[in-house]
């Protein structure tokens, strides 16, 4: 695969990545083992690349103060372990089955998200004393909507836990799961979409750096190829940033449920054909 | 939803340096450094060889190991191309380790917030071992 295919691919991949929050990875992984990489150098390569998108882009959206630190900080505790957890699995199995369960999951999440498209955010009718103690609250300005927007997060008992869930999917499979990190900020803790999806890119990197780690240590990262992926995620991503600030939290929502959908049927046709 | 259409909280917390500004000119002084050094690294390559392919793997080793074998090299003098991607590619996974280990010495002597505290370093602890393995 030549220098130029790869970093165009890669450029491709960050803008999308950056646009939803879900990482890179999702575009990365087809089109590299398509072209005859094998999936496991693959998913090493493209969790590499992860960081570099989730840094690019969460640099901007950290300083634009959209970015929540604290419910990123916190949710991290439960990501990294599961990252660890997820890439350790990978090396030693097989992957069909997981990318049908994979599949499933990402498609009942988009079922869950298509019945509330055209809905706006709901906040949390009212914040727990469990996420009050971990002062899950913030506020960010809006640009779209020329306006600062006040949220509680809420359920953070629950988002907890289900965030080593999104951990170990982005370890095992070499993306950066912010489907399901913001499918998690979104609905079970009541943030509004544009933080959701910040704060996702925020803690996806510190995830994808626990992945790398294990793969690292077992050889499977190659830099002559991570290189050039590495530059054009990074360009595409912080395309990507600048585009996801100027739009409104619906159009943010229904972008991220077509890369849903797409993913999800993605998934679920590779695990059942075994390619 | 509360909603204000006061610019003053943003304003203000523009003036000063906060945890915001600490972590994303972290990340963004990571990644630009990453892709600086990625850069040399390609360019370096295509005036040397006239392309940009390199092939070369990195043998099972931790993370600490990768980056001090490649100092190693670059302080023996040994300069080419693919000590400054393997740089690149360290410099970028150090990035977000980086932002973690700010936000706990952030968290404990600037805001003094413990809970926080506890929290990122339960983080950095599990990253530095995750770094170790091999």
């Amino acid at each position: 695969m030549s220098f130029h295919l790869l970093f165009i691919v890669s450029i491709v991949a960050g803008f999308v990545g950056a646009m939803s929050g879900m990482g890179g990875g999702v575009i990365l992984i087809p089109v590299l083992t398509f072209f005859g990489m094998d999936i496991k150098h693959a998913i090493a390569v493209s969790i590499v690349s992860v960081i570099a998108t989730s840094s690019g882009s969460a640099s901007a959206y950290v300083r634009d103060r959209i970015t929540n630190l604290k419910v990123g900080m916190f949710l991290e505790m439960f990501t990294i372990v599961g990252a660890l957890a997820g890439a350790a699995i990978t090396i030693v199995s097989g992957r069909r089955i997981l990318f049908i369960l994979f599949g499933i999951v990402l498609l009942s999440s988009w079922i869950a998200l298509f019945r509330q498209r055209n809905e706006g955010w709901r906040p949390a009718a009212r914040q727990d004393l469990f996420s009050r103690w971990l002062e899950l609250e913030g506020s960010y300005y809006d640009r779209s909507a020329r306006q600062t927007i006040v949220y509680q997060g809420a359920r953070a008992y629950l988002g907890g836990p289900l965030m080593f869930g999104a951990g170990l999917i982005a370890g095992l499979l070499g993306i950066g799961a912010g489907a399901l990190k913001v499918l998690i900020h979104d609905l079970v803790m009541g943030l509004p979409p544009k933080v959701s999806t910040t704060t996702s890119n925020l803690i996806i990197g510190v995830t994808a750096l626990a992945g790398t780690s294990v793969y690292l240590a077992a050889g499977m990262i190659d830099p002559g190829l991570t290189a050039p992926i590495i530059l054009g995620v990074v360009s595409g991503a912080f395309m990507g940033t600048r585009v996801l600030v100027r739009l409104t939290n619906q159009t943010v929502r229904h972008i991220f449920l077509g890369v849903l959908l797409v993913l999800g049927i993605e998934m679920l046709l590779r695990g059942i054909w075994g390619v | 939803m509360q909603v204000s259409t006061d610019h003053s909280d943003k304003a203000q917390s523009d003036c000063h340096f906060d945890m915001e500004s600490l972590v994303g000119y972290i990340l963004l002084t990571g990644v630009l450094l990453s892709i600086a050094l990625l850069a040399v690294g390609f360019v370096w390559r295509w005036l040397r060889v006239g392309n940009l392919r390199f092939e070369h793997s990195i043998a099972g080793m931790n993370f600490f190991e990768f980056i001090l074998s490649t100092l190693r090299q670059m302080s023996s003098q040994a300069f080419r191309p693919r000590l400054f991607i393997n740089m690149g590619i360290g410099v970028l996974m150090l990035t977000p380790f980086a932002r973690v280990l700010a936000s706990v010495f952030y968290f404990a002597f600037v805001e003094h917030n413990w809970k926080y505290t506890l929290f990122t370093g339960f983080v950095l602890s599990v990253l530095t071992y995750s770094l170790f393995l091999r």
